[in-house]
């Protein structure tokens, strides 16, 4: 059979329904948007109502506890910023990519990478200024940061190696050498982290006594400059396009490769930065296991606010707070704070199955 | 009823021999504030073919999908072999023996032609535990219906023709007597059009009666028995066959009478513009789908290449745009080799493009309509200062665009998804032409247009070739190549076998050309 012919099954072969509801996410109605997520919200609720019951734990005693241990007091709001932040930059290094159809899982490494990056400039610029001193850690986090995103970036380009296996892959190794320098050249003689940084270093803090930092600030910032870039720039534009059409963006001339390393870049330079809060802002060392899951909860985020980073800032808080309320359910509870784990993972499968069962049944509103 | 209705003897006073299978009476069905259909009437005869012809967006699938139990008539009734029906889903439209084949066939690539065909009717187990059982069933019908079709093969192995037949096939195993075609032409070149008429003959001889929502004339009066005219959702005029010649359906189906081919004054090409030479370019499977081809794109004139489907001619134009590197040879734009170059260098030297494939290369169905037009513009630098966006300036130039080019709806803001086909390709055409190119390749600029959006498209080509712009048409549609064009190439298996002036051209000769690779 002649050429098109052939080529017709593959071209035309309609994507799954779960596929389609992963695409629809990045789309939809602001109103819509809402409704899922209060819906969502309703149903992991009640599910982890059942589940409290089902363990014998009061379900209100819970649920109370949990929301005073997320924004009941000034030391509790926090917290919950504290996790906010590194929440927004990894939805970040997932909601970029995403929107060009790559799908980067390598938050988590990218984020570590800054963090080495960022503790590296603070030990060998001690002397400078405090100020001075923030900006080229924070820069340092961002190229560290995007350099270690771009091998997945370049080995897709030019080797068409699948990101989702790379990145994936990059994480163990980023968090084994950030290992190898906290437990060698840096190490603290009596905990597994750095040593302390330099005192300049640290982030200014906000709101009084509640620990948090400006990370959470220059976060917003960063979700803010994202959103312009994706909507409001060249780039973003070859980049949703690319997403949307790979095949029109490029007889557009919008080049694949381009496209593939700037999402890289930026993905990586954003959970990077991420990583360089974390450390002067919040630990004040390199620690182990500085990711903490927020490269993938990261992504989780960004799927919800359907890769529109300005409405990933909302959300990442919404997580946020779960997470740090759920640290009170062993003493309110006697149930194991990583049901926060469970609620986090019923809201976006609800999410999901909404948009699973808007593909398959249009009608329905 | 309406206005201009045709004497319709055969319809009203079926002779013995029509069993009426299908009446629909007073069908109207309203989209909020717009009629699709409004006091629809129909008659199925069995052992009948009959056409339902009109523009885009005259109401034909509608009124089909309600025989099909689809869409649900706010008014009127159905009577299926004498019976009163509510038809609340194809599976009950199916059980009253009423099939449909829809224009994007839902079929499962990876699975072969008998679990395609019996996918719903019997168990997963039943499929795997009894394949043997399951093909041979399927390849008897097959053979019953005289469809050549190997029941084990993947579906994803079958050329576009064999995969409707695949369809057909699918609801006569059914058990389905009355079979309904939504455009079963639009993806077929002339050869495997003849060949599914052959087969929808032969199953109205069997006694089926097959409806094929069209909105070509040609067909209309080469297939049909008789033939349902709507406009505006109504029935306009009915014939029988022979009652009726091409141009007063044409008249019906549009309103007023059929446009003459636009022609522009014959003036001397200008120079190259485009100038191939010892072109070879691969295709899929790495043949040499264009093998060392000449050629030459003048300013000023319109080429039309010739050619049965698969002769190379998608190759030829992916490789005039830069989505094609060739193996071999060279494409001089502006005395520069473009030929490795990728889609932005071509686009850049002013070459426009239109695809063959619509909502794979031309357009985003989830972009707004004003970031389609945009979107070569975008790339090329002409809406951003500093990489930052002038959304003001694009919007602006859409609206207008959209009022030049006559897109319905002219919303800049509408996602591109949501137009109808004939709207999609006026912003393709807005979009290229538009950019004032010195060269357009265009492929199959009208296939799937009703009459007065390929009217418009014929248009918008002369006027290009009138500005003294080069345009390549690439076309399975002989009559629109030798309406429009100055001159003619015919490819035949990856080759030109005759180059000719248009108007010193015979039909006949083209053809055997196309056929036989046998050039003049």
């Amino acid at each position: 059979m002649n050429a098109q012919a052939a080529q017709a099954p593959s071209g035309q072969r309609p994507p799954g329904a779960l596929t389609k509801a992963f695409l629809g996410l990045g789309r939809g109605s602001a109103l819509r948007t809402v409704i899922d997520i209060v819906v969502a919200i309703v149903v992991a609720l009640a599910i982890l109502t059942i589940f409290f019951l089902i363990l014998g734990a009061d379900p209100g005693k819970a649920f109370k506890g949990m929301w005073e241990g997320a924004v009941g007091n000034n030391i509790a709001f926090g917290q919950t910023l504290l996790v906010t932040s590194p929440l927004i930059f990894c939805s970040l290094a997932a909601a970029i990519p995403f929107s060009a159809r790559i799908f980067n899982i390598g938050g988590e490494g990218q984020l570590v990478a800054g963090a080495v990056g960022g503790t590296a400039v603070a030990f060998w610029c001690a002397g400078l200024p405090g100020t001075l001193l923030i900006i080229l850690c924070l820069l340092a986090a961002i190229v560290a940061g995007a350099l270690w995103s771009l091998i997945a970036g370049l080995l897709k380009a030019y080797a068409s190696a699948n990101e989702v296996i790379v990145t994936l892959m990059l994480n163990f190794v980023a968090a084994l050498l950030a290992n190898y320098v906290i437990n060698g050249a840096w190490r603290d003689p009596i905990a597994p982290q750095t040593e302390t940084l330099p005192s300049g270093s640290a982030l200014p803090t906000i709101l009084g006594n509640s620990g948090a930092n400006i990370g959470v600030l220059i976060a917003i910032a960063a979700a803010i400059v994202c959103a312009v870039l994706l909507y409001r720039t060249r780039l973003g534009f070859g980049i949703r396009a690319t997403g949307l059409s790979p095949t029109a963006a490029r007889l557009s001339g919008f080049g694949t490769v381009a496209t593939i390393l700037a999402v890289f870049a930026i993905a990586g330079g954003a959970a990077g930065l991420g990583g360089g809060v974390e450390v002067l802002g919040n630990h004040h060392a390199l620690v182990e296991g500085i990711a903490s899951n927020y490269g993938f909860t990261g992504i989780a985020v960004a799927l919800v606010a359907r890769l529109n980073p300005i409405a990933a800032v909302p959300v990442a808080f919404v997580f946020a707070g779960i997470t740090v309320g759920a640290n009170t359910l062993p003493a309110t509870t006697g149930v194991s704070a990583s049901a926060s784990l469970i609620v986090v993972a019923v809201f976006v499968l609800t999410l999901l199955a909404m948009h699973v069962i808007r593909v398959a049944y249009p009608e329905v509103k | 009823m309406s206005d201009s209705v045709a004497p319709a003897r055969g319809a009203e006073t079926p002779a013995p021999a029509h069993e009426t299978v299908v009446e629909m009476r007073g069908v109207t069905k309203r989209f909020g504030s717009l009629a699709a259909n409004e006091a629809v009437d129909l008659q199925l005869f069995r052992g009948e073919v009959h056409a339902l012809l009109g523009e885009n967006g005259a109401g034909k699938t509608t009124l089909m999908n309600m025989l099909f139990g689809l869409l649900r008539p706010d008014e009127g009734e159905i009577e299926i072999r004498g019976e009163r029906v509510e038809l609340d889903s194809p599976r009950d439209a199916l059980a009253h023996r009423v099939g449909m084949v829809h224009q994007h066939f839902m079929l499962v690539p990876d699975f072969s032609v008998a679990e395609n065909v019996v996918l719903g009717t019997r168990s997963s187990w039943d499929m795997k535990l009894r394949r043997r059982d399951v093909e041979s069933s399927v390849a008897e019908v097959a053979d019953r219906f005289g469809m050549a079709i190997r029941a084990d093969q993947p579906v994803a192995d079958l050329s576009i023709d064999v995969q409707q037949r695949v369809e057909i096939l699918k609801l006569l195993y059914a058990g389905a007597e009355i079979l309904i075609l939504d455009e079963p032409t639009a993806v077929l070149g002339p050869v495997e059009v003849d060949a599914l008429f052959a087969t929808l003959r032969s199953l109205a001889e069997q006694g089926a009666a097959i409806v094929i929502i069209t909105h070509k004339l040609r067909e209309v009066t080469k297939i049909a028995d008789r033939v349902t005219v709507l406009r505006h959702g109504k029935v306009v005029s009915r014939a029988r066959r022979g009652e009726l010649a091409e141009a007063e359906l044409a008249e019906a189906m549009i309103g007023h009478a059929l446009p003459s081919p636009p022609e522009g004054e014959a003036r001397p090409a200008g120079p190259a513009i485009i100038e191939v030479s010892g072109l070879t370019v691969e295709g899929d499977r790495g043949e040499a789908a264009i093998d060392g081809v000449d050629l030459e794109l003048r300013g000023g004139e319109i080429l039309g290449v010739a050619g049965v489907e698969g002769n190379g001619q998608v190759e030829l134009c992916q490789a005039l745009c830069g989505l094609r590197p060739p193996r071999a040879g060279s494409i001089v734009v502006d005395g520069a080799d473009l030929a490795g170059s990728g889609p932005a260098a071509f686009s850049d030297a002013g070459i426009g493009v239109v695809s063959d494939d619509r909502l794979l290369w031309d357009v985003i169905p989830d972009f707004t309509l004003a970031d389609n037009l945009a979107l070569s513009r975008v790339r090329a630098g002409k809406y951003s200062r500093g990489g930052l966006l002038n959304r003001r300036a694009i919007q602006r130039d859409a609206e207008q665009l959209l009022v030049d080019y006559d897109v319905r709806p002219p919303d800049p803001n509408a996602l591109m998804g949501r137009l109808s086909g004939g709207n999609q390709q006026k912003v393709v055409i807005a979009r290229e032409c538009s950019a004032k190119p010195q060269a357009l390749i265009a492929s199959h600029p009208t296939r799937g247009l009703d009459v007065g959006a390929t009217e418009f498209v014929h248009r918008r080509l002369v006027e290009l070739r009138e500005e003294g712009a080069g345009v390549l048409l690439n076309s399975t549609d002989l009559d629109e190549l030798l309406a429009l064009s100055d001159r003619i190439v015919v490819l035949y298996r990856g080759e030109v076998v005759l180059e000719a002036r248009a108007d010193s051209l015979d039909v006949r000769v083209v053809a055997a050309a196309m056929t036989a690779g046998r050039g003049a």
